[in-house]
């Protein structure tokens, strides 16, 4: 499979070329356009508790749900185009048996279909429902395709950084956190208008985003109608 | 009259500079960034009534275009798409066809361009969020943005893609609307449809896609408790 | 200070050296990262030398704005550690560019309170006061002078576009980051008549006349706004 992507660093697109029988796995929403040939089958992954209901609920509201699609070049080779929801760059990683990556739930684009994303691992369950956020852990061989919300930084970290959580787009195993108010105090969180932050420490490889999707649905949240209920 | 396209493909915008007065350009409304004061603006009715009063009914756009007019030469207008995003020009020749998404339409100039709103195929392209096709026939320039960047795709022979991310095609395709095989718009307003197009020509996309971005927003907004006798 | 802009012209975002003890004040909110040792606490901005009476009045405008979902005029000050790495990365909430401007104590730029990013030194960013008006509209123009010396940041939605003016010059306003020079403006709806006022889908526009210079942004968020309407529940 082979990931090239276009219209950096603005509005990335990805173009995944696959060879016949090779399987794309991406986020539910991504796709753009795709060969005539190119078969489509469903597969949700989903998170958190309630059953159906809650499932439902969850992903209306725009939730912890995440949902994917598979999809395979039947008989010649295929293409599949895949974006995100919102403007940015996106990025392909290498994911190798030695490390595992973390990658924020609305940065997931893409990857290739055997490798294994985890929803309700441990360590993260908790803490960001409030900010609707979650991760995923994933684990296993072959390129895995990330979007970022504006432009992306790519940091080897080696010691300390104290990171606001929606600006993270992924990180490797290697790496402890902790997660905390921004602010001290409940006035000051309210006030200063920073959520949660991310201590990161150890080593590891870090991606961040130049925009926080958290603050710009707020922004723009502020001025459109009120919904009715 | 000229005009410059700024800043492509990162939030672009165009500028038109009026070489004689008189010289006009019609605009979509709220495209307008600025103007040199001398320019006289007229607001008018669009065409394709009944789909725009049920647009304006959903709440969001006007019913409205506004025509923008030189009194003296050097005159400009600074005219931008609401999408975060790209924004084209093609110049059409006479009776030549463009087919274009409704809300990617921005401005036009030549008075002899015809843009149809209530042509056979208009209806139905998209997933009823009032949006349709419009079927723009030359000679005269249109402007058109996107949300994304825009991604031309020559066909030649068959393609799909998903109907939200359509901006616009060329005449030589023709199309064929069917839902999505995939998990899409479960939970969207949408309906996930794809369209397969065959034949030869351009087909424009846009990268992203706005009723996901719709989607993404609705948790951002102030709920109100609709009062009701419990 | 030392302060570089990377990622722009699409998603500006400002890095910042503090040497020990030097301050940068930033929108809430405008927090990407930063080093351990930098420490960071939450003012009113009430601008530099305000008195009693102007921080009361601010605390009362910050508060319904927040209230009301607008920006809020509280700000974070980070300030550089005595020793150690001193990095701190700020970011707007919306999309677009980031300018330095560089205020020498006798000029004053005029910004749109949304575009205000982070400033130094002495720069004191005084509300202009238009009114209850002011307060509870949603697409209120809420104007900042910005005086003093020091380095200040402004943001854009979109490309920021300088245009020079002489003469008459209309600009709708959800498009108007900052103005600097001669320059003065009314207020009033986009032309067109009585018809264009309520109908035409533009919104309010600023006339302006004299000599300056005029900071414009190609995107504006009641435009997205406007457009994604109709595609709601």
């Amino acid at each position: 499979m082979q990931i090239n992507i276009k219209y950096r660093p603005t509005f990335a697109l990805a173009e995944v070329q696959l060879q016949p029988g090779e399987m794309v796995r991406a986020e539910s929403g991504a796709m753009v356009s795709m060969s005539s040939h190119v078969q489509v089958s469903t597969d949700a992954t989903m998170g958190g508790k309630g059953g159906l209901l809650g499932m439902l609920k969850r992903a209306t509201l725009g939730g912890e749900s995440f949902f994917t699609n598979r999809f395979t070049a039947a008989g010649a080779p295929g293409e599949v185009t895949l974006a995100p929801t919102l403007a940015g760059d996106m990025v392909v990683h290498e994911l190798t048996a030695d490390h595992a990556l973390f990658i924020q739930g609305s940065s997931f684009v893409a990857c290739q279909d055997g490798i294994s994303l985890d929803t309700k691992f441990q360590g993260m369950k908790g803490f960001f429902s409030g900010e609707n956020l979650f991760f995923l852990k994933a684990t296993g061989d072959g390129p895995v395709v990330l979007n970022a919300f504006g432009g992306i930084e790519t940091l080897d970290l080696d010691g300390e950084l104290v990171v606001d959580t929606g600006h993270v787009v992924a990180f490797t195993s290697g790496l402890d956190y902790t997660v905390t108010k921004a602010s001290k105090g409940w006035i000051d969180s309210f006030l200063s208008g920073e959520g949660l932050v991310l201590n990161f420490s150890g080593r590891g490889r870090l991606w961040l985003q130049s925009r926080n999707p958290g603050a710009y649905g707020k922004t723009v949240g502020a001025l459109l109608p009120a919904r009715k209920e | 009259m000229r005009h410059e396209i700024l800043g492509s493909p990162d939030f672009t915008s165009a500028r038109i500079t009026f070489e004689q007065a008189g010289e006009s350009c019609v605009a979509e409304s709220g495209a307008m960034v600025a103007r040199s004061g001398g320019i006289q603006m007229k607001t008018a009715m669009r065409g394709g009534l009944l789909a725009a009063a049920k647009r304006k009914m959903l709440g969001g756009e006007s019913l409205f275009q506004n025509t923008f007019t030189a009194t003296a030469a050097g005159q400009e207008l600074l005219l931008a798409p609401a999408p975060e995003g790209d924004l084209q020009s093609r110049i059409l020749q006479p009776n030549e066809p463009f087919f274009l998404q409704s809300g990617a339409y921005v401005a036009h100039m030549g008075d002899a361009l015809n843009i149809d709103t209530s042509w056979g195929g208009a209806k139905g392209f998209f997933s009823g969020m009032g949006l349709f096709l419009l079927k723009i026939v030359g000679p005269g320039t249109v402007l058109y943005g996107s949300y994304g960047a825009i991604h031309a795709v020559e066909v030649d022979g068959s393609y799909i893609c998903d109907t939200d991310h359509i901006v616009g095609f060329t005449s030589g395709l023709t199309y064929n609307i069917t839902k999505f095989g995939g998990f899409k718009s479960l939970f969207l307003s949408g309906e996930g449809l794809v369209c397969h197009f065959s034949g030869r020509g351009t087909l424009l996309l846009q990268t992203r896609n706005p009723p996901s971005l719709a989607n993404f927003l609705e948790r951002y907004r102030r709920v109100e408790k609709s009062s009701s006798n419990d | 200070m030392e302060h570089v802009v990377e990622h722009g012209p699409a998603f500006a975002w400002l890095r910042v050296g503090l040497a020990p003890g030097e301050t940068i004040q930033a929108e809430a909110g405008a927090m990407v990262r930063r080093d351990v040792g930098v420490g960071m606490d939450t003012r009113l901005n009430a601008g530099y030398a305000a008195g009693f009476f102007r921080k009361i009045m601010a605390f009362f405008v910050a508060l319904v704005r927040k209230m009301l979902g607008g920006e809020t005029l509280f700000v974070n000050t980070f300030t550089g550690p005595a020793s150690g790495s001193s990095e701190v990365v700020l970011a707007p909430s919306l999309s677009g560019q980031i300018v330095h401007h560089k205020l020498d104590g006798r000029t004053q730029l005029i910004v749109q309170a949304g575009s205000y990013l982070a400033s130094t030194g002495s720069i004191d960013t005084k509300l202009r006061w238009g009114g209850l008006r002011m307060l509870l509209s949603r697409e209120g123009l809420f104007l900042l002078e910005c005086t003093g010396q020091g380095d200040l940041f402004i943001t854009s939605y979109g490309d920021i576009i300088p245009v020079q003016v002489d003469g008459d010059y209309v600009v709708d306003t959800g498009h108007m980051v900052a103005y600097e020079g001669n320059l003065d403006f009314t207020v009033g709806g986009a032309g067109g008549g009585l018809k264009g006022l309520f109908l035409s889908g533009e919104g309010l526009v600023m006339t302006f006349r004299g000599t300056g210079t005029l900071y414009l942004q190609s995107r504006n968020v009641q435009g997205l706004v406007g457009w994604l309407t109709p595609m709601l529940r």
